[in-house]
């Protein structure tokens, strides 16, 4: 008989034996009777004789099976059985799992896109940024021409080195005029990487040395998007800032951790003259047995070479060699950790939840238990059948627990900071998919292996005699569930506390004045191409006729253009020279944001004079060069003297030709590179004096005007009156502004407060289960203490007594493992310490009030207990 | 699962008993019980049930094979031969069990101490 026809014809197998038994029971008896027996002894006999008939059958039909697995798949159908007629209890256990576990796989998919998955370029651990860094403040910059041309030259530890800028483009001709992001690399940009083009080529190492001709690559969104993925646009030229470039290449989908960078033009090196400006950042490859520690100590070596040459400019001046991944997700590493961290006590909370709900049931099916272990199960076989039950719950919980990720992370990748690096790339994959399935496996086994093992000890006569009441709480079974409860408290409470401090970090963070009036302000981008105004007065005057139009629209009180915007928005940084002082701080530049502005920039930003007069119309080109300070640079300048009728210059000595400019005015401070920066030294120039091609425009619209948005499309008219190709980017209210610069710490102190609200319902949720059930157990018991004259009040206190205590207990665990644990989060706060006192007062407080809340109700019922009613009750 | 004649005998004893038994005539399970009970004169304490899985056991071995028929008592029975498997693995138990015993009769002989 082979082993298919076995599994086949086994009804037929059991029913021969049960036949059979049934067949030799029956002899036996009439046997026994005929000695003389009377039937119903007779039949005792013969099946005490006989053993257990259940247990024999059970035994013998075995024999045929594949038990462990078959076993399994019977536990799996009559769990199933068992979880559809708990209907009530299978629903809140399901989705309380389903809760924690989306949202552990919802931020592990995060985790997975952002920090695990390899960059999608050959061999990336081998790959590192370079950039400037000034060793005494620790200051970071990029680098200039020189220093690129240096260190490509002189470093040996480098197989492939490159250098990139961001930057704007405008591109025209076919269709609608776009500004798009973009960037100027180097030949090597593209092979340092490794990656291949999918259509045409990149760029080789010689089209960065003076006299290629301009090309471009092209991302894949760009392609698609604009050229309709077009192949045939290789090799023809578009119109890029005005001139004609080549089109070589198209890059593959996801070839850069941010979907802003559209395309990329090359970038032709000049050997320069001085040292400036700093735009580059440097990336590299390491050559195969180099470590990064030895490009450190090279470059290191390389910079005090620069040093020793250029004393003024680059004194303390070394390379600073990161890894790219570091680079790229360096920022969001604390983050997303402390994320994953807090889903993880989540679902630690949910998991010791459906574990107290499976404990008060197995309280109730201690009967069942007893009467199938009198039937002949084995503990073990009990065991895995309630581990089994869990496991069912742990995968439904899972898979629900999955679609609700699934959700989650379209509403993630939809809401998320859009600057968060690699958010594309956030997806649930192979790798996700089996951490479900393991955190849903664990969890089930955690909340499975808890109630299951006080049921294999329980006493089996107390149990079967025990007929219809249900059974008193065992001893060990009540105090799991205290321990589960003070850890669920425990848990929340540390959670409380990081959202706590993170709540607090945002609000100051939100709470720091801007230095600007936010109300009632539109900006804009404009960017002029090079080729079409190349001389200072055709941007000049163009941003004079911008403005004189944009100054008479309905709505509009005034407006001005600025190179950089706060909060963030920050272009350009350079050295200057203060006349008199410079001799003392030879060694050490000033080093201030730099900022081309027009009369009304200030006005249409509202940030305060100080001292002196803003710029004025007068302040042409041909007249006497000025500038405007803000407070900082005034105070480190001239801190007990008046500033205007200084002069200062921008560069140091190695450009002694820089035009002494006048201070005329101090203005507020504001914050350039964003909100929760120190503040930093600002120069101001005029717009007439200093030109600029990219601007933003600001426009401060009447207050009586809803949303100065509405004014946008009447704002791009006046522009494209002036010239209809011009691109319109980035148009934004300065509210708007504001908002998206605290975006990333928004977007973790949301989800952090949303999964330390989960973490407190489900731990209220669990202590009132437990002082719930305690009463229903302790009904009689508290009759009887009524009946003998305990008043209402006191057996209030008793309930909420016994609350309180397993939430103080939990507090305490809390608070201490807060303590330790909020150290984690100290990178992510702003002004905030990680112990900071009053939150450490005011959340466990807070916890605690919301804790009795859930006694009290219990409590109430617990009061309102008829003595009389619950004695009969026995 | 322990099985009770796990516990009082060594694994295959019972095996090796029905074999036996079988060797000599066809039974049906009843008088199998009855035979191995009192040729060993109530000496093993075997559950008359544990007889049923060990069948089991040797039928899906095919050591054994069973039929249905009509008993002297002219009761319906499922009668069990040997088969020719069965008689090789009987000789082989045997065997076997006879060496095992020979070394704790052994071990167990008092004398030479």
């Amino acid at each position: 008989m082979s082993w298919l026809r076995r599994i086949f014809f086994r009804r037929h197998l059991y029913n021969d034996l049960s036949d059979e038994i049934r067949e030799h029971l029956e002899e036996r008896i009439e046997e026994l009777a005929a000695g003389g027996m009377s039937r119903k002894e007779a039949s005792y006999t013969a099946r005490r004789e006989f053993g257990n008939v259940t247990l024999v059958e059970e035994d013998s039909r075995a024999v045929w099976r594949w038990p462990s697995i078959e076993n399994f798949f019977m536990d799996v159908r009559y769990g199933l059985r068992m979880l559809r007629k708990n209907a009530g209890f299978t629903a809140v256990a399901v989705i309380t799992l389903a809760l924690g576990i989306s949202a552990n796989t919802t931020i592990f998919s995060v985790v997975n896109g952002v920090l695990l998955r390899p960059l999608p370029y050959r061999d990336p651990s081998r790959l590192v940024v370079v950039s400037l860094f000034n060793q005494k403040t620790q200051e970071i910059f990029p680098l200039c021409d020189a220093d690129f041309l240096d260190w490509r030259a002189q470093n040996q530890v480098f197989s492939d080195v490159a250098a990139f800028s961001g930057t704007t483009f405008n591109i025209t001709g076919s269709g609608l005029p776009e500004q798009v992001r973009g960037g100027v690399v180097t030949g090597e940009f593209f092979s340092t990487l490794g990656v291949m083009p999918v259509l045409g080529r990149t760029f080789l190492a010689s089209e960065d040395r003076p006299g290629s001709a301009p090309m471009a690559v092209l991302s894949y969104n760009l392609w698609q998007n604009r050229y309709g993925a077009d192949p045939s646009v290789i090799g023809h030229a578009i119109v890029l800032n005005g001139s004609s470039t080549t089109v070589i290449g198209v890059m593959p989908p996801r070839f850069l951790p941010t979907a802003e960078t559209q395309l990329w033009t090359n970038l032709v090196v000049k050997p320069p003259t001085f040292r400036g400006p700093y735009y580059l950042s440097g990336e590299a490859r390491l050559k195969p047995g180099a470590t990064i520690e030895q490009a450190r100590g090279e470059l290191a070596a390389i910079a005090r070479r620069i040093e020793q040459q250029n004393p003024a400019t680059n004194s303390n001046m070394s390379f600073r060699v990161t890894p790219l991944e570091e680079a790229i997700v360096g920022d969001v590493r604390p983050a997303l950790l402390v994320l994953l961290g807090a889903v993880a006590f989540v679902l630690l909370i949910a998991s010791a939840n459906v574990a107290n709900l499976l404990l008060a049931r197995a309280t109730v099916r201690e009967r069942e238990i007893a009467i199938r272990t009198a039937l002949g199960a084995s503990r073990a076989r009990l065991m895995g059948q309630l581990l089994t039950e869990s496991l069912l719950l742990a995968v439904i919980g899972g898979v629900l627990g999955l679609l609700f990720a699934k959700w989650g992370v379209k509403l993630l990748s939809e809401l998320g900071p859009s600057n968060l690096p690699r958010l594309e790339e956030i997806a649930i994959d192979g790798r996700v998919l089996a951490f479900t399935f393991l955190i849903s496996f664990a969890s089930g086994i955690f909340f499975g292996i808890v109630p299951a093992f006080p049921s294999g000890r329980s006493d089996l006569n107390k149990s079967l005699k025990e007929s219809g009441r249900s059974a008193e709480e065992g001893q060990g079974r009540g105090r799991a569930r205290s321990v589960l409860v003070v850890a669920e408290i425990a848990l929340s409470l540390v959670l409380l506390v990081g959202g706590g401090l993170m709540l607090k970090s945002f609000l100051r963070l939100q709470a720091v004045s801007p230095g600007v009036n936010p109300k009632n302000a539109l900006t804009m981008q404009i960017t002029l191409p090079r080729f079409q105004y190349h001389g200072d007065s055709q941007v000049i005057s163009f941003y004079q006729h911008l403005l004189e139009k944009v100054q008479i629209l309905p709505g509009v009180e005034s407006a001005g253009v600025g190179m950089s915007l706060p909060p963030n928005l920050l272009e350009v940084t350079d050295y200057f020279t203060v006349e008199g002082q410079a001799a003392v701080s030879e060694r050490m530049l000033g080093l201030a944001d730099l900022v081309f502005a027009s009369p009304n920039y200030f006005q249409a930003l509202g940030v305060p004079l100080l001292k002196g007069r803003l710029f004025s119309a007068a302040d042409r080109a041909d007249a006497a060069k000025v500038a405007i300070i803000n407070l900082t640079l005034a105070r480190h300048y001239w801190p007990n003297e008046n500033p205007i009728g200084k002069r200062l210059r921008t560069g140091g000595p190695e450009r002694p030709n820089n035009p002494w400019m006048e201070v005329v005015g101090v203005v507020g401070d504001i914050n350039y590179s964003g909100l929760d920066a120190a503040p930093e030294m600002v120069l101001y120039e005029p717009y007439q004096q200093a030109a600029w091609s990219s601007m933003y425009l600001v426009v401060r619209t009447s207050s009586k005007l809803d949303n100065p948005a509405t004014l946008a499309s009447a704002v791009q008219n006046a522009v494209w009156s002036l010239d209809k190709d011009l691109p319109v980017a980035h148009i934004r209210t300065m509210e708007q502004l504001l908002s998206e610069s605290v975006e990333q710490p928004r977007f973790r102190t949301v989800l952090l407060e949303i999964f330390a609200l989960i973490a407190v319902s489900l731990a209220t949720v669990g202590i009132y289960g437990v002082l719930a059930y305690s009463v229903s157990q302790r009904r009689h018991e508290i009759g009887i203490r009524m009946a003998i004259g305990a008043r209402r009040s006191d057996v209030l206190w008793l309930v909420v007594g016994q609350g309180m205590l397993l939430t103080f207990i939990g507090v305490a665990i809390g608070v201490t493992g807060a303590f330790v644990l909020t150290r984690f989060l100290s990178t992510l706060l702003y002004e905030v310490r990680p112990t900071d006192p009053a939150t450490f007062v005011v959340v466990p407080l807070l916890l605690a009030g919301v804790a009795l809340l859930a006694c009290y109700i219990p409590a109430w019922r617990a009061m309102r207990v008829d003595p009389m009613v619950s004695l009969r009750h026995e | 699962m322990k099985s009770p004649e796990q516990r009082d005998l060594f694994p295959g004893a019972l095996e090796m008993m029905i074999l036996r038994t079988l060797k000599r005539q066809p039974l049906h399970g009843y008088a199998l019980a009855q035979h191995i009970k009192r040729t060993s004169n109530d000496l093993l304490q075997i559950e008359e049930g544990s007889l049923y899985p060990a069948l089991q056991r040797l039928l899906k071995e095919e050591l054994v094979k069973a039929e249905w028929g009509i008993s002297s008592t002219n009761r319906r029975v499922r009668i069990y031969k040997l088969t020719a498997a069965g008689a090789k693995h009987l000789q082989q138990e045997v065997s076997r069990f006879e060496k095992m015993l020979d070394g704790i009769t052994r071990v167990l002989a008092p004398g030479e101490s």
